[in-house]
């Protein structure tokens, strides 16, 4: 059932902090939605629907919607995929609008890894309860090391070459010299990316994204409502979601189930990869852009090293301006979930809102995937394509 | 009453023993099974009751070969042990996500074969991982390299075990630590140093020591005090008087050895054991200095003593085999490997590391600096490099002072010593150190006084790739090494590599220094090394003995494993 034109993103807020020394989560999450809400121009009590994932704490939807006053909600829903759990969260707030379940849907994310000194764990994600677990070698469970092979085997079946990876990083450094709130505002050289550390063969420390405190939140309201709050319009033209895991002995490295969420998107809009101005592309790892271009359609497979090369990337001079707030990789990855702050940013170019120097022309149609879990193991793929209107 | 709550090691099986016991029974077999569906007949990773592929109610265990190929890898930087995350491709089909063990992490490449090894992971259970067929080659030969060391007979073995008294003289670091072995040995000690203050500072490290092994748990305090009770400390030779054993840890100089043993040799018994823990001085020149050379011989310990398993037993022309035999046996006693090994300077460990050293010296004249010298050697397989284990162990100091004996000059050397770069303990040496931290950082001070090295040589600095940095230091010891067995200083080509993993870390998936020889082909090694010759000069030349190998084709230890 498609549901483009039945649901309107109205509100967008994107925490500035980047270590919460003195908020607690709780606190991140109530003031991401007073901050969302207030762009929407709509106030705690016409919230309806509420959607957040595991970084929320306490009891799934309950306890955040009675910490921050969700008084009036009809629809719950705390689905839990990690860094891609936001756009499956709009995802399921266009359909629940779209079937009368809720008026106006809230959508939080928000955590303190570097606060709490949790490492790259994902708050609320229990891996001593993994039935796989006993069956693991003894060796440290970081997400690079998925990621490393991922980038080692595409280097293996595609010729794709350590600059190719380089160059996601130099374009998503390109964007964030402009963005005030980016951890790391200076632009950087291929050469650059390729003199910094191995932290896992191969990828250097430059292709992986930052680790930071953190937040956001997104309002979806049905169109009556859209209509009357005097913001752009964002309709939400499409949307899909798919699961990958080892698949009992078929682990896949180079396909992500972005080829499932995009197909699904893509039809469901009625559009082509083409068609699209912007992508907000997961960025935990630069490899993790390479597969997703690819699985997306935005070149064929094996092509995706070639297709990010002398900055095709970067907003104003490439084909495909990607991540223009500079991405997990220079800007923020709060809570080790990239999700949330990818659909932010497709939002503010949807609407032309976007930094000028980044702001792409032509902003009528926008894409933003995310990727949660492992590309190396389970992962689920969220795909969105926005429509300004 | 509530105890408090600790991990019980014992129960190895990790998960109440359920569907999956087999798997672990298997396991502990180094056999691995996985799940066969009877109605799909498709075989699944890891073990699931139902098929996760047709969603068949119930599956068999299915034993598969535990073979298979490296489908992608990467590594962990500075894992305690070599660990590369791999998915594995099974020779079946199925694809485990898992990791690379013990073995050559850095050369694993896509498509190279693997084989499952079932390991005790962290918790002591066992753990599922993989290693290759070479590392698992180099174990056997490791194995196999350890058990022709051979036992010593059954009398030696019996008069070692009667030893009851033992002194050690000199209350310094290396005879604190000897004290220690031979009271883990159940021995009684007496720690024998004219100076009150070293045997009282000997007394508190080691006591510090012990409680430490108390503290982590490897030591029960009655232990502690029975071993404290067996030590003794005296200011005189005098009371050496009863000892069957004596090791003398006094500082390296050729004429106060030689006159503590002739002493020793008037006070003792006509049966007892004289032995010196000297690293440079000819034994030969020690024993001669007593009316009964042949009861004279080096132990060389590794330091720290107490937890080093290496023992060097230096055998000198004059030393009679009785004494020989029951210094082996009490190595073993001590729960020790002694390696006999025969008289030139640095035994057999210390002058292949001296090489090595030397080598690592003129590369960084030339051009390399600390970091890429060692990067390049813990690539290769060795737990630290040579600049990082010098810092470790205070190598500048010593250096500095071998130096000076010796009537040479190093500058580089000179500048690090009066700038007080003197290690780890330091906080600088080759690197810099944070406070409280071991990990060497590169400095920028070093490097310059290493390129003002190279000014004041008057030599032209250039790149110098890691390949050549491998090959000068590696096939330089190697070459050394075939010279010891040319000399006689070893029983046997393999005790080299015996010394170089007990005593320097040379891992035993790599087998050692002449087992690698091999494992390159000795014709290869000799071309390289003439060509090394060609372009750096004599020290290269290949020896007699490797020209010899090369020549009638045969191995250096093909006939251990």
């Amino acid at each position: 059932m498609s549901h483009s034109g039945k649901a309107y993103i109205a509100g967008i807020y994107e925490h500035p902090t980047r270590r919460a020394d003195h908020l607690t989560t709780a606190q991140l999450h109530a003031e991401v939605t007073l901050g969302a809400l207030a762009d929407a121009g709509l106030r705690l009590e016409d919230v309806d629907g509420y959607f957040c994932g595991a970084d929320a704490p306490g009891l799934g939807a309950l306890t955040m919607a009675e910490y921050i006053g969700l008084n009036r909600l009809r629809h719950v829903d705390s689905t839990e995929s990690g860094g891609s759990a936001y756009l499956l969260h709009v995802m399921h707030a266009a359909q629940a609008i779209a079937a009368g379940q809720c008026d106006v849907a809230l959508i939080t994310m928000a955590d303190r890894p570097l606060a709490a000194g949790t490492g790259t764990r994902l708050a609320g994600v229990d891996r001593n309860t993994l039935p796989n677990l006993p069956f693991m070698a003894p060796s440290p469970p970081m997400p690079m090391y998925g990621y490393a092979m991922v980038a080692q085997r595409h280097m293996h079946d595609y010729g794709t070459r350590p600059e190719d990876l380089a160059w996601v990083r130099v374009a998503a450094s390109h964007h964030a010299q402009h963005n005030p709130h980016a951890v790391h505002r200076q632009v950087v050289t291929v050469e650059d990316v390729l003199a910094s550390s191995i932290v896992a063969d191969p990828l250097h420390r430059l292709d992986c994204c930052v680790m930071t405190d953190g937040g956001g939140a997104i309002v979806m309201v049905r169109p009556e409502i859209a209509r009357r709050l005097k913001r752009p319009l964002v309709n939400v033209r499409g949307a899909g979601s798919a699961v990958q895991h080892s698949q009992g002995g078929e682990i896949n490295l180079t396909h992500s189930a972005a080829r499932h969420s995009g197909a699904q998107a893509f039809a469901q809009a009625g559009v082509h990869p083409r068609d699209i101005r912007y992508a907000s592309i997961y960025d935990s790892f630069t490899i993790t852009v390479i597969v997703q271009l690819e699985d997306l359609g935005f070149c064929a497979k094996g092509e995706g090293g070639r297709f990010v090369t002398d900055g095709n990337l970067i907003s104003g001079q490439g084909r495909l301006p990607f991540n223009t707030d500079g991405g997990g990789l220079c800007n923020n990855h709060p809570g080790n979930k990239g999700g949330m702050t990818k659909i932010l940013e497709a939002v503010r170019q949807c609407r032309g809102e976007a930094h000028p120097a980044v702001q792409v022309p032509d902003h009528s149609l926008v894409l933003a995937n995310g990727i949660g879990g492992s590309l190396a193991g389970m992962h689920a793929a969220g795909t969105l394509i926005l429509e300004a209107q | 009453m509530n105890s408090p709550k600790r991990p019980d090691k014992s129960t190895s099986a990790p998960a109440p023993a359920g569907f999956d016991a087999p798997f672990w029974e298997a396991a502990r077999e180094g056999r691995l099974l996985l799940r066969h569906c009877p109605a799909c007949q498709r075989l699944h990773h890891y073990p699931r009751p139902h098929c996760p592929f047709c969603g068949h109610a119930s599956t068999e265990w299915r034993e598969v070969s535990g073979h298979g190929h490296v489908h992608a890898s990467t590594r962990v930087e500075r894992a305690p042990r070599p660990t590369a995350p791999a998915i594995v491709e099974l020779a079946e089909g199925p694809r485990i996500s898992s990791a690379v063990l013990d073995a050559d992490v850095h050369a694993l490449r896509i498509g190279d074969p693997v084989q499952v090894r079932f390991v005790p992971g962290e918790s002591g259970a066992l753990a599922l991982a993989f290693t290759t067929p070479q590392a698992e080659a180099a174990r056997r030969y490791s194995r196999a390299a350890r058990a022709a060391l051979g036992q010593p007979d059954a009398a030696a073995a019996q008069a070692a075990q009667a030893l009851q008294h033992a002194a050690v003289i000199g209350a310094g670091h290396m005879g604190s630590g000897i004290a220690l072995a031979l009271l883990a040995g159940g021995l009684q000690v007496v720690l024998i140093d004219p100076k009150d203050e070293a045997l009282q500072g000997a007394r508190e490290r080691m006591t510090q020591a012990l409680s430490d092994e108390v503290t982590r748990g490897r030591l029960s305090a009655s232990d502690m005090a029975d071993r404290l009770q067996r030590l003794r400390t005296a200011g005189g030779l005098p009371d050496a008087a009863g000892a069957q054993l004596v090791i003398e840890a006094v500082f390296e100089d050729m004429a106060l050895k030689q006159s503590v043993f002739a002493e020793l040799d008037r006070i003792v018994g006509p049966d007892a054991l004289l032995a010196s823990n000297t690293s440079t001085l000819d034994v030969g020149a020690i024993a001669a200095a007593t009316a009964h050379p042949e009861r004279v011989l080096g132990l060389h310990f590794f330091n720290p003593a107490q937890r080093m398993r290496l023992v060097e037993v230096v055998r000198a022309p004059s030393t009679g085999a009785p004494a020989l035999d029951l210094a082996r046996a009490l190595v073993q006693r001590l729960g020790k490997v002694p390696v006999v090994v025969g008289i030139c300077h640095g035994f057999v460990g210390n002058r292949l590391m001296i090489t090595r050293e030397r080598e690592a010296a003129r590369l960084l004249l030339e051009g390399a600096l600390p970091e890429q010298i060692d990067r390049v050697q813990r690539q290769f397989g060795l737990p630290m490099g040579t600049f990082e284990l010098q810092d470790m162990a205070g190598g500048i100091a010593l250096t500095y002072h071998a130096r000076r004996k010796a009537g040479q000059s190093d500058w580089l050397i000179e500048q690090l010593f009066a700038r007080g770069r003197l290690g780890l303990r330091a906080g600088k040496g080759y690197y810099r150190y944070e406070p409280g931290q071991r990990r060497p950082m590169p400095d920028p001070e070093v490097r310059a006084l290493i390129e003002q090295a190279s000014a004041e040589a008057g030599v032209q600095r250039r790149r110098i790739g890691d390949d050549e940095i491998r090959d000068r230091l590696f096939l330089l010891m190697i070459n050394e090494g075939t010279r010891l067995i040319e000399e006689g200083m070893v029983e046997r080509p393999s005790d080299i590599d015996v010394v170089w993993q007990l005593g320097y870390g040379w891992p035993d998936w790599k087998g050692g220094p002449m087992y690698h020889a091999d494992q390159l082909g000795l014709a290869q090694v000799q071309a390289r090394l003439q060509a090394l010759q060609a372009a750096h000069g004599e020290r290269f030349a290949p020896s007699a003995q490797l020209a010899r190998c090369v020549r009638e084709g045969r191995s250096l230890t093909s006939h251990t494993s």
